[in-house]
């Protein structure tokens, strides 16, 4: 029935003209909230930019998720063996390295086996020096073989990607929405974020800064038309003993969380990832972070 | 506190060297995006499982697929197909009794002498042979079955196969413009239709308006078990007239309109012309006492040659934050006296980020045709056209229905539809005549749908 058809005509693709409010997409990805927002009068178009940015995220954080199985599982499962990775995996393992050498071996994405003792569950439990020195036996880039594609973890090993994965996951979705749309967008997933540009009026996006000692209550706004904003802290995640408060940034080097360091750094930067990465940078150097971020001519926001 | 970039002269090196560092491994992703899955969808498929079941009647299995490609930028090409198979009983058309009463119809034509059991078994009747006349080199079989007392009369033959597809192109001429045309081809083991389309749809007002038109042409071919009776004579064994033919030609002229960022408008008008045959040649009307009511007779129906229908639909639909309202009203009138409304509500519930809910309910009422009588009386004079099947009397139906969808995995989905249809119309109208007064001359039709549907973009 011909007749039937009118209500097809819905289902296509089509562009309206302005009317001044973002077309959103809310998911969760990578355990945390995740908006997308697409500076369009064409709600069919906003969802489709939403649809693929959550696509990507959902990939992204399938293929490297440490806890279902998934590349990064594979490796760990496999540690002791020599495994051919993929050219994206490879990728990401050499922008590690290459943080690696950055921070004298701070950023480490082997360091994630610190968290078989180190729990941030709000136990309070803070483990004895001895098991972290039995656990550094397992830590370290210099016990693995990399000689690309080919990867060798040492038995006992583990390594993960969530120390880059969520901002590379931020500047992979934009490119690909952007391939897709010229319409300004903005892309958040769980506080690091990126924008296409300034939105079609010429005019900044408004980001809230997140309070550490409130989550979930603004700090203050922020203008933002270009680029990115990373925050690497403990607002999340941390553990309190004896009126100490133990942040998540574990120094691979000592097996010890870093002394001194901001409750959270938030960084602007080009990219999300290059953001992320000073972030994390800024906090490894612990009381030296603020310095570091200035010395490296960033614009930055540390809450201490 | 946010920090201001100092007035240090020295480059920030370890920062240049995270800046192309990350700018590399953005690059290599950008690269990769061509084969990424996260591109828009060039295939769909569309597939499914529907089972139909009416208390005591027709079921049905109806599966079905139907896959777009898109070619390039501007043009998809679509196909489609659907195969069911109907079995079941289906209402004769003629009055229920007091007394149990025979049915007829033609079998099949056996030569002279083939050894046939008098009585044999098929579909729920008996089959008997009817004696040839002389000199013919062929005799028939014949279909009887005996309705008991009190029942409406159905007809347990009855059963269908459909095998059909269609083939459809549509095509961007302008960024504004759009053509699309298609052809559709549907066997039925009686029945066969083909059918061509060509629509053309334009937007305006930077995109906010599509005016669209369309034109289908349709033509059919009847060939029924038995032969085509000619219309308002006796039920009868024998063999019939030749197969007959149908045209049907229509349009919609349609308007959509956004009217706001969430709402979405559409108005539609249609108009259809057939000529040809339009009768159902298994469908009689009987014929009563006019005083005991009575079957005296059972003739074959009779339809007008030509049918003329028009309708409008309007339709809205709101996109709510996350839930989708879908409202449609319908009215039907056509020039064999039908004149019809339908109203359509959906609400599609999202019940988290992945599931939805969709509540479904329809309400349906028609009027009459000019033509349709429960039964005609004996004595009086034959009118020209006269039906009594209850699809073209007055009646009125809810549908309630409930769909709930989930994803499998990236671009696929898994849905399953649940409808339940109820049709009431008057069984017992006040003029029935004599032991007609104690029988429903229109039983309920319930019906249940459920349909289980596989969608897949890739």
């Amino acid at each position: 029935m011909r007749s039937e058809r009118s209500s097809e005509i819905f289902g296509s693709t089509r562009s309206h003209p302005a009317e001044h409010r973002d077309v959103s997409t809310t998911f969760t990805a990578m355990a945390s909230p995740c908006l997308v927002l697409v500076d369009t009068a064409d709600p069919l178009l906003g969802a489709a930019v939403g649809s693929i940015v959550k696509a990507e995220a959902l990939r992204i954080e399938a293929k490297f998720s440490r806890y279902r199985p998934s590349v990064v599982t594979t490796l760990n499962e496999n540690a002791g063996e020599e495994l051919e990775v993929d050219a994206e995996t490879a990728d990401l393992v050499d922008y590690s390295v290459l943080c690696y050498h950055l921070s004298q071996g701070r950023f480490d994405i082997t360091s994630g086996a610190l968290r078989r003792v180190w729990k941030f569950d709000g136990s309070g439990a803070v483990p004895t020096q001895d098991q972290v020195r039995q656990i550094l036996k397992c830590v370290g880039w210099h016990r693995v073989t990399w000689n690309r594609p080919f990867l060798r973890l040492g038995v006992g090993m583990e390594i993960d990607f969530g120390g880059i994965g969520k901002e590379y996951a931020v500047d992979r979705a934009l490119a690909l929405a952007s391939e897709f749309t010229d319409e300004p967008l903005l892309v958040n997933l769980g506080g690091d974020l990126r924008v296409s540009g300034p939105r079609r009026d010429g005019s900044h996006w408004h980001v809230a800064i997140e309070n550490v000692d409130c989550p979930g209550a603004a700090a203050g706004m922020l203008q933002l038309s270009r680029g990115a904003l990373a925050t690497s802290g403990d607002t999340y995640r941390y553990l309190i003993k004896d009126a100490k408060r133990y942040g998540h940034v574990l120094d691979p080097v000592t097996g010890w969380p870093i002394a001194d360091a901001p409750r959270s750094v938030t960084v602007h930067a080009d990219t999300c990832s290059e953001a992320g990465q000073l972030a994390k940078l800024a906090l490894l150097r612990g009381a030296g972070a603020e310095e570091f971020l200035k010395a490296e001519q960033v614009r930055a926001w540390c809450a201490r | 506190m946010q920090l201001k970039a100092s007035g240090a002269t020295g480059a920030p090196t370890l920062r240049q060297a995270l800046k192309v560092a990350a700018a590399g491994l953005l690059a290599n992703g950008a690269a990769k995006a061509q084969e990424a899955p996260a591109k828009p969808p060039a295939t769909s498929v569309d597939s499914g499982v529907l089972y139909y079941h009416e208390n005591g009647r027709v079921q049905a299995v109806e599966p079905e697929l139907n896959v777009a490609q898109k070619i390039n930028e501007d043009s998809t090409l679509s196909l489609g197909f659907v195969f069911d198979s109907l079995t079941g009983p289906t209402p004769y058309g003629a009055v229920p009794s007091t007394l149990p009463q025979t049915y007829i119809r033609p079998y099949k034509i056996v030569p002279v002498g083939t050894l046939v059991p008098l009585t044999t078994s098929s579909g729920g009747s008996t089959v008997v042979l009817l004696p040839p006349a002389s000199g013919s080199k062929t005799e028939t079989l014949a279909a009887t079955s005996i309705v008991p007392a009190n029942t409406y009369p159905l007809d347990p033959s009855f059963h269908d196969t459909r095998v059909a597809g269609h083939v459809g192109w549509d095509q961007a001429l302008t960024s504004t413009l759009k053509l699309d045309g298609g052809v559709a081809y549907s066997h039925e083991y009686d029945y066969r239709s083909a059918s061509a389309s060509l629509g053309l749809s334009k937007d305006f007002n930077a995109h906010n308006t599509t005016l669209s038109a369309a034109v289908n042409y349709e033509s059919d071919l009847s060939f029924p078990v038995g032969g085509t009776p000619t219309p308002l004579t006796a039920m009868s064994g024998d063999f019939k007239g030749p197969d007959a033919t149908r045209h049907e030609v229509d349009a919609v002229l349609g308007i959509t309109q956004v009217m706001s960022r969430r709402w979405l408008s559409t108005l539609s008008y249609s108009y259809a012309d057939s000529h040809g045959y339009q009768n159902n040649p298994y469908k009689i009307i009987s014929v009563v006492d006019p005083v005991s009511g009575q079957p005296t007779a059972q003739l074959y129906e009779s339809r007008p040659e030509s049918r003329r229908k028009q309708s409008v639909f309007f339709e809205n639909k709101i996109h709510l934050p996350s839930d989708v309202i879908a409202i449609s009203l319908r009215g039907y009138k056509d020039d064999w006296g039908i004149k019809s409304v339908t109203a359509d509500l959906r609400y599609r519930y999202q019940i988290t980020q992945e599931y939805y809910l969709e509540p479904h309910f329809r309400y349906y009422e028609q009027g009459a045709a000019d033509f349709f009588h429960y039964y005609l009386v004996a004595g009086e004079a034959l009118p020209q056209y006269a039906s009594a099947d209850t699809r073209l009397a007055k009646f009125n139906a809810q549908t309630y229905g409930l769909k709930f969808g989930m994803p499998l995995n990236k671009g696929s989905e898994l849905n399953l539809r649940v409808e339940y249809y109820d049709q009431r119309g008057n069984g017992s109208p006040s003029y029935a005549i004599g032991q007609l007064k104690q029988q429903n001359l229109f039983p309920d039709l319930k019906a249940f749908t459920v349909l289980l549907g596989y969608s897949y973009a890739f």
